[in-house]
């Protein structure tokens, strides 16, 4: 477990819902011999409002902890007097930084958490996708690059110039991504893949195989790597039908992963999440939410949560609460707050799409 | 309401004595024509040849607005969104200079209004909907918008409203011309040129008319993002395009009663993108290319009147983008209408028709395999007026589309002339009716998402309106008021499900409103003045929704604004011409829960010109026009940019 103690310097704010970087701090439970994270408190809630394609009304809402109230629906705009741009398609921190990626904008901003005050924009990304830090100086973020290509990249950011240093490319439509010990793992949503990444040499260590449509991933206590596959399309001719779902295991160091397929083909799986224990995951499928433990032997057959039909989903590293936001793309949407149980709590305006949270 | 729709024309053939517009004169409709509900007009059109009787014949009480050639006549190298954006208080939603352009009538979407050229549907059947942007002006000679529901008389699509573009030898004006000819050039802000050439030639046996036109621009035009001292200065890119169309008229006599038709509208269209302010520019380009044919022969008797149309379109859609590559679509449409009329009596009319359309779709969306569909309808249309004053027209349309079944379609309206006295005349007008909107191919067969269970749309309204005229010997007025209420039902939107987008019937949507305008015609000696002012109230609700719908209820619909105004001005004196046009558009909100919203607009245009004789047959008109006079900073759809103030050049050569 070399791998986390690289990672217990770093603070104990996390990140989770969309973006899955995790930072790690050491604690020790009872009986457990590996270093789980401490807990940790979180005050704020960033909602990343995704917005409507091509009209560049993405923005981040403040959702006070304290309050149970939004203070700001549009923080990013009220504080810089301009626009975020198009598509937010996700948002992660590092220190006191947060990074938010616009896609439609091919760009990767960011802010302070302090103020929400733009300090630096990484521009001319070929559609950005997800953001995660490995280190105070370095930082990676996927780009699908064109939906007509075989290959994505990842782009290596220098967080200190904010310059992108070089990108490798990878499997198509990369998306999510997760650094555990100096590997990252990068999920290949175009094909069933996961490109493992050496972020010391910034190498590609090999791909491993997975379900169908990998689209999001975690890391647990233990150090392994979950991905989630959403199953792909597929034409019969007609109606447009699914392929299962899956969900895959990955031990660090092995370029094999274990896959345990989806009980149904009419939904997709997605927006994989876990907890601040880190041992407890949960993703959206069949209009619900479900949940398991990292060490349980077979996937839940009854979701956590029945309703929802969530686009994004997190769960408070603090006290478990969950937090989906539905998306109309229409209508200002709203989020919805459960607790751990699943029962709900209440819910809160924010502007359209939201697809993810950022717990800080 | 003879004189009163008699003055139309006459001050456009005064006009072209004035100022030179004697060609296009020559195209504006016949006097009488000119009011749908006039029953006297049969009765006064001369004994030798009897014109057959348009569909707005059978349209008792409706709303027509009618831009006529002279309302058209600075607008030739432009397009019907240019004529109908600056003419009218139709809201138009745009996405740029020369870019998409969605109609919206009476708070309805493009897809609920029917786009007619020559009696044939030409909505693009992959989206539903016309793109006025790439409807020149000059492939018509009038364009009339009936707003409100009318699918009986007008088939699929008529919910919100009714756009018919004409072109065809269709008054007694149009025969017997000669020769006749016009070039025109222009040379504008950013780019902007653009060229039209008509030709034409009628005798009593034979009419033809043959025009191109051609227009390019750049679109690099500066614009401004941020607010106070971040302001900053961009210019767009990615927004040039460039657009050509001709068509080819002819209409062929044959015999005392006989008439032969054939019509070619050409259009082709490259565009790049414009992509929105913030957004990606992934050099976006579209090439819009439709070939539209058609083939009809009639035969007008006093008593009985026949006619067979067939026509034959193809719409071609291809899109690329550095993003998602290549995307072609191209959907062929055959069609054929028949139909008899039979005139009872001078008051009482009955026609009765059908019409079949075969659409063959090469959509890259929809798969490889081709895809194809056929639809059908029959109609039958009334009108019989019981008193002279009094005139009714009942309409019923059935339509067949594959999968689900719209219900009959019934229409039914009346207008009567209340009051006659002097100066003033005071109609009063009503319908109601029952419409419908076939689901688009894209809907049905898009993939991934395609809904082959998709309902179609229905809708039920009515209307009830004042007409009023006021005429002396040197001024006429005419005042309209009109209001109207629709539900539309199982509503069709595109929502995000787990892994796509699919389109929903989702719910049920109140559109309602007020609909207000008034024209002057004042002739003091040798000056002209034609002055219109139109004011429009629209207020659409969604009213109940499916459990997937999570719009609220009871809130003004995304991008339709509540309040539109048009005021214009034409004026005329001594070979001089002036004229402005001021438009006020409201704010839009740009979510279903009415929060967010752009705020309302004001666009000031005006044009300035001299129309020369050069000869006996051949005059010069020179043309300086300029946009947004007031240099207003403002965006029609959020987020586009659109250009500053901006000026046009045009010289335009006439003869005869």
């Amino acid at each position: 477990m070399k791998s986390f103690s690289t990672l217990a310097s770093l603070p104990g704010r996390l990140l989770l819902g969309s973006a899955a970087a995790l930072t790690l701090l050491a604690c020790d439970p009872d009986n457990d011999p590996n270093p789980g994270p401490a807990p940790v408190v979180t005050n704020s809630v960033f909602v990343i409002n995704e917005g409507n394609f091509g009209r560049s009304n993405a923005d981040i809402s403040l959702f006070s902890k304290a309050s149970n109230s939004v203070i700001n629906k549009s923080l990013f705009a009220s504080v810089n007097k301009m626009p975020l741009g198009d598509v937010a398609q996700s948002m992660a921190v590092r220190d006191s930084l947060g990074y938010i990626v616009v896609n439609n904008s091919n760009k990767l901003e960011v802010v302070s958490l302090f103020k929400f005050k733009s300090k630096a924009t990484v521009k001319d990304l070929k559609l950005p996708r997800y953001f995660v830090a490995a280190s105070s100086d370095k930082g990676y973020v996927t780009e699908t690059v064109s939906y007509t290509t075989t290959f994505g990249q990842v782009s290596v950011i220098d967080l200190k110039t904010n310059q992108v240093t070089r990108s490798i490319a990878v499997g198509k439509q990369p998306e999510q991504l997760v650094v555990v010990g100096s590997r990252l793992y990068v999920t290949n949503n175009g094909d069933n893949t996961v490109t493992v990444i050496n972020t010391t040499t910034d190498v590609v260590e090999g791909t491993i195989t997975v379900g169908d449509g990998p689209n999001s991933v975690v890391a647990d206590r233990n150090g392994r790597v979950w991905v989630l596959n959403s199953g792909k399309i597929v034409y019969n001719p007609n109606p447009t039908r699914l392929s299962k779902g899956s969900l895959s295991q990955i031990v660090p160091g092995q370029l094999t992963a274990t896959t345990r397929e989806m009980p149904s083909d009419q939904s997709s799986p997605g927006n994989l999440t876990i907890n601040g224990s880190l041992d407890q995951l949960y993703y959206t499928y069949l209009g619900g939410v479900y949940t398991l433990g990292i060490n349980e032997a077979t996937l839940p057959t009854q979701p956590l949560i029945k309703r929802g039909g969530f686009y994004g989903l997190g769960v408070d590293p603090q006290d478990g609460t969950i937090y989906g936001g539905l998306a109309s793309f229409s209508s200002a949407d709203k989020v919805i707050r459960f607790k751990s149980t699943g029962a709900a709590i209440d819910s809160f305006t924010v502007l359209a799409g939201p697809n993810g949270f950022v717990f800080y | 309401m003879v004189l009163q729709t008699l003055l139309p024309g006459r001050l456009a053939a005064q006009f072209a004595l004035l100022g030179g517009f004697g060609l296009l004169a020559g195209a504006v409709r016949p006097a009488a024509a000119q009011a749908p509900a006039d029953t006297l007009r049969s009765q006064q059109l001369p004994a030798v040849r009897v014109s057959g009787l348009r569909p707005t014949h059978f349209a008792v009480g409706s709303r027509q607005l009618v831009l006529d050639s002279l309302a058209l006549n600075n607008y030739r190298n432009g397009t019907l969104a240019d004529a109908l954006g600056a003419r009218t208080a139709i809201y138009l939603k745009n996405y740029g200079p020369g870019q998409l352009s969605s109609i919206s009538l009476r708070g309805t979407s493009a897809r609920h209004t029917a786009v007619l050229w020559n009696g044939f549907n030409i909505n693009l059947p992959s989206l539903g909907e016309a793109d006025f942007a790439l409807l020149p002006v000059n492939g018509t000679t009038q364009v009339e918008v009936q707003p409100g529901p009318a699918g009986a008389t007008y088939g699929n699509g008529a919910v919100g409203g009714t756009v018919q573009l004409s072109a065809a030898a269709n008054s007694p004006a149009d025969w017997g011309r000669g020769w006749h000819g016009t070039v025109q050039g222009d040379y504008g802000s950013f780019g902007l040129g653009a060229g039209v050439a008509t030709a034409g030639f009628s005798n009593q046996k034979i009419a033809l008319r043959t025009s191109f036109n051609y227009r390019r621009a750049n679109n690099d035009f500066p614009f401004y993002v941020g607010e106070g001292r971040g302001r900053v200065q961009q210019r767009q890119e990615n927004a040039a395009f460039r657009q050509a169309s001709f068509s080819q008229d002819a209409t062929l006599r044959l015999g005392q009663r006989g008439e032969l038709s054939i019509a070619v509208w050409l259009t082709d269209a490259d565009r790049q993108i414009q992509p929105g302010i913030g957004t990606n520019n992934t050099n976006a380009q579209e090439r819009d290319q439709s070939r539209r044919l058609t083939a009809g022969y009639r035969r007008v008797s006093t008593r009985r009147e026949w006619a067979v149309r067939t026509a034959w379109f193809e719409d071609v859609i291809n899109y690329r983008d550095d993003a998602s590559g290549l995307s072609e679509s191209t959907v062929r449409t055959s069609q054929a209408q028949a139909e008899h009329t039979w005139r009872l009596a001078p008051n009482a009319s009955v026609r009765l028709g059908g019409e079949a359309q075969h659409f063959a779709a090469q959509v890259d969306g929809y798969g490889a395999a081709p895809r194809t569909e056929n639809r059908y309808s029959g109609f039958l249309l009334l009108r019989y007026d019981p008193r002279p004053r009094l005139q009714l027209s009942l309409n019923l349309r059935q339509a067949v589309l594959p999968g689900r079944q719209p219900p009959l379609t019934p229409t039914a309206g009346a207008e009567w002339l209340a009051l006659a006295a002097g100066r003033h005349a005071l109609s009063l007008k009503g319908n109601a009716s029952r419409s419908y909107r076939a689901p688009t191919l894209n809907e049905r067969y898009w993939r991934p998402g395609g809904n082959p269970d998709l309902l179609p749309e229905e809708s039920f309204g009515y209307e009830g309106g004042l007409a009023h005229t006021f005429k002396t010997t040197g001024l006429t007025l005419q005042n309209e008021l009109t209001g109207y209420r629709q539900l539309v039902d199982n509503w069709v939107q595109w929502t995000p499900g787990a892994s796509y987008w699919s389109p929903r019937n989702l719910r049920q949507v109140r559109a309602q409103g007020l609909e207000a305008s008034s024209t002057l015609g004042w002739q003091p000696g040798a000056y002209r003045l034609t002055a219109r002012g139109s004011y429009a109230f629209t207020s659409t609700e969604k009213t109940q929704g499916t459990a997937v719908d999570a719009d609220p209820v009871g809130r003004q619909l995304p991008f339709v604004p509540r309040h539109t105004v048009a005021l214009s001005t034409d004026n005329a004196w001594r070979g001089w011409q002036l004229g402005t046009t001021l438009t006020y558009t409201g704010h839009r909100y740009t979510d279903a829960s009415a929060t967010d919203f752009l705020p309302g607009y004001l666009l000031l245009n005006a044009s300035v010109g001299r129309t020369l004789a050069l000869a006996p047959t051949w005059q010069l008109l020179v043309l300086a026009q300029g946009f947004n006079l007031t240099d207003n900073n403002y965006q029609n759809y959020q987020n586009r940019a659109l250009p500053g103030r901006n000026a046009s050049f045009s010289l335009r050569l006439l003869w005869r």
